[in-house]
């Protein structure tokens, strides 16, 4: 009985049909399906599957978003008090630096990365390094991921990396992405690593997870 | 040849002089001058005196009252917050739901927010200078402004969820737009150029723009043709080949076209429109004043034997570039 209807939960997500998912995620409840199994074999796969789907040629920013909306409305449903699971693989802190607005790609990552287990504190746009790096400190963060959508934010993503070791928190993981510093290496931007993409950045830290 | 007549003459495949050269120089010009951003987008004279001066230095055909893409929220009720070095973003948009759209009315261009002074720059760098160089003014596209209306993310779902508001939401956005321009080109600009970034296959489905945009952007073409522009110029950022073959139908007459977009696929599903573009914009930060010159050089040999072409960067040329690198690309043409 549940092994069908988590596939139909799966194709509910996939479909981008929120409504509907919400219906399958809370009959699944109501059966006594764990909400740590709905996330693995609903959630997960369904991101596992659109991921396989969007290489940087291919990527249909809509359908991102529909899913991605589906799934944190199925997250609601598992988990009401804050929207994700009370103990998560771990926390990563996002924004977009001062002087820029875009968001779009930043909210996808945020998507992708509590689909997969992870906790996302969003800092929002227009964010002054130290308050990214307050947060961090503050959440014990594995990971910042800053997005990066004009070149003009470029000087102050290379400041992350020697802030946070001055302040002794060397050990916090720097990942960037967004139109602008993809363009870039992570050398020169003095960062861990530069993602094409979002769910790139979650294989970046899925394995900083296995390393460990 | 003036630039007037050399940008005509591209426009409609005859031969120019030399080919035009146009650089997207907006806050760029502020820069040069020494001028603070934050007082170059609030300042129609000041904004006018930077872009003569900057036309005065690098010598290139056309000249622009752009200050950036809040004008238009702005006036009909999104609050800003001003820097002093950058452009200025939304604080918060005019709607905080759709269902709020009904309050909103089409600014008068004469006195909401900044569209004053947009018209102040405008006719005084007419008066400057006459029917020598191209003054361009400046509106957004329907999809670009409905999504600062509403923000991005919210205008985006509605176009899935109810197609109809948006199509409401487009609606006023475009009556919004046209009042804009018109009076644009009445202070005396020779044309305004539509920017339409949200509408890039980057953010939104090729076949959304066909469903969404087209029909509105046929409109404020028209609309701006009666009004007397001189040539209807639309400027899509991103990966835009997919859209381009609609262009003509919308009634565009110069492309501009972006850094990641084909100057050869575009030649080819546009063989009766004039195109501009393509450097790609961070090269004017980055690249050496000789590495712009081959660019150049390359771009206006591949358009040499088409004609139809304005030698352009594929988008903003950023603030903070280097003066000798855009000057290499107006000396290109000479
Ligand atoms: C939509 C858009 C806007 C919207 C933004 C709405 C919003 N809330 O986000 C509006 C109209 C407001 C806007 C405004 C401006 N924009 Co704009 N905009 C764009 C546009 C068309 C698309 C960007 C986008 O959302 N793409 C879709 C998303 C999903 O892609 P993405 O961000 O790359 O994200 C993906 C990955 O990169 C990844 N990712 C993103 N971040 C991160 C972070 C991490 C850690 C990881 C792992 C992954 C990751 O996840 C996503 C999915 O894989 C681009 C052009 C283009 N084609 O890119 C210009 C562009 C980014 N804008 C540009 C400019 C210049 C501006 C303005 C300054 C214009 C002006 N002169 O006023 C203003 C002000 C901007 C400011 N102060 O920040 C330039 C920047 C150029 C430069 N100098 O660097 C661009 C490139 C256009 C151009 N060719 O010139 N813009």
């Amino acid at each position: 009985m549940s092994e069908l209807t988590i596939n139909r939960l799966l194709e509910a997500l996939l479909e981008g049909n929120q409504s509907l998912a919400v219906v399958e995620s809370r009959k699944l409840l109501e059966n006594d399906v764990k909400p740590e199994r709905i996330v693995t074999e609903g959630i997960e796969s369904a991101m596992t599957q659109l991921d396989a789907k969007c290489t940087v040629e291919q990527f249909n920013l809509l359908e991102i978003m529909l899913v991605g909306r589906a799934v944190m409305e199925v997250m609601k449903v598992l988990y009401p008090t804050d929207g994700s699971p009370p103990d998560t693989k771990g926390i990563v802190v996002t924004g977009a630096l001062e002087g820029d607005v875009h968001d779009l790609g930043k909210n996808i990552l945020r998507i992708v990365l509590t689909a997969k287990g992870y906790r996302v504190v969003d800092c929002g746009t227009d964010c002054p390094v130290e308050k990214l790096i307050d947060t961090a400190a503050q959440e014990a963060a594995l990971t910042i991921g800053v997005s990066g959508l004009i070149t003009t934010v470029i000087p102050q993503v290379r400041q992350v990396t020697a802030i946070l070791s001055e302040r002794g928190l060397g050990h916090i993981k720097v990942m960037a992405g967004g139109a602008a510093l993809k363009q870039a290496t992570a050398e020169s931007l003095n960062v861990d690593f530069v993602a094409q993409t979002a769910f790139d950045g979650v294989h970046y830290i899925d394995q900083i997870l296995e390393v460990k | 040849m003036n630039s007037i007549e050399r940008i005509n003459a591209a426009v409609s495949f005859e031969t120019p002089d030399r080919v035009p050269v146009i650089a997207q120089i907006f806050g760029h010009a502020a820069v040069l001058t020494g001028v603070a951003l934050g007082e170059y987008v609030r300042d129609g004279e000041l904004l006018a005196r930077c872009q003569i001066k900057a036309l005065e230095h690098y010598g290139y055909d056309a000249v622009f009252a752009v200050m950036d893409v809040n004008v238009e929220t702005e006036a009909v009720g999104s609050a800003l917050e001003y820097r002093v070095d950058n452009y200025p973003f939304v604080k918060s948009y005019a709607l905080s739901e759709i269902t709020d759209l009904d309050s909103l009315s089409v600014p008068d261009p004469y006195d909401a927010g900044r569209m004053p002074e947009l018209l102040k720059a405008v006719t005084i760098l007419r008066r400057e200078v006459g029917d020598e160089v191209l003054v361009v003014g400046c509106v957004l596209g329907p999809i670009t402004l409905a999504t600062q209306l509403l923000g991005i993310k919210k205008a985006l779902y509605l176009a899935i969820d109810k197609p109809e508001s948006f199509d409401r939401l487009l609606d006023f956005s475009t009556d919004v737009i046209i009042r804009f321009g018109t009076a644009q080109i009445e202070a005396g600009a020779h044309l305004p150029i539509v920017f339409d970034p949200s509408a890039s296959p980057a953010v939104i489905p090729h076949q959304f723009f066909r469903e969404f945009e087209l029909t509105r952007l046929t409109r404020v073409f028209a609309s701006f043709k009666k009004a007397g522009a001189k040539a209807n110029w639309l400027h899509i950022a991103g990966p835009t080949d997919p859209i381009l073959p609609y262009y003509p139908q919308a009634g565009v007459d110069i492309a501009n076209i972006d850094y990641n977009a084909d100057p050869l696929a575009a030649q080819q599903v546009l063989p009766k429109t004039c195109i501009d573009g393509n450097i790609k914009p961070l090269s004017f930060v980055e690249a050496t004043p000789e590495e712009i010159a081959s660019e150049s050089a390359r771009l206006l040999n591949l358009f040499a034997d088409r004609g139809g072409y304005i030698l352009s960067s594929g988008c903003e040329i950023p603030p903070e570039s280097k003066p000798e690198s855009i000057a290499a690309m107006v000396s290109a043409t000479r």
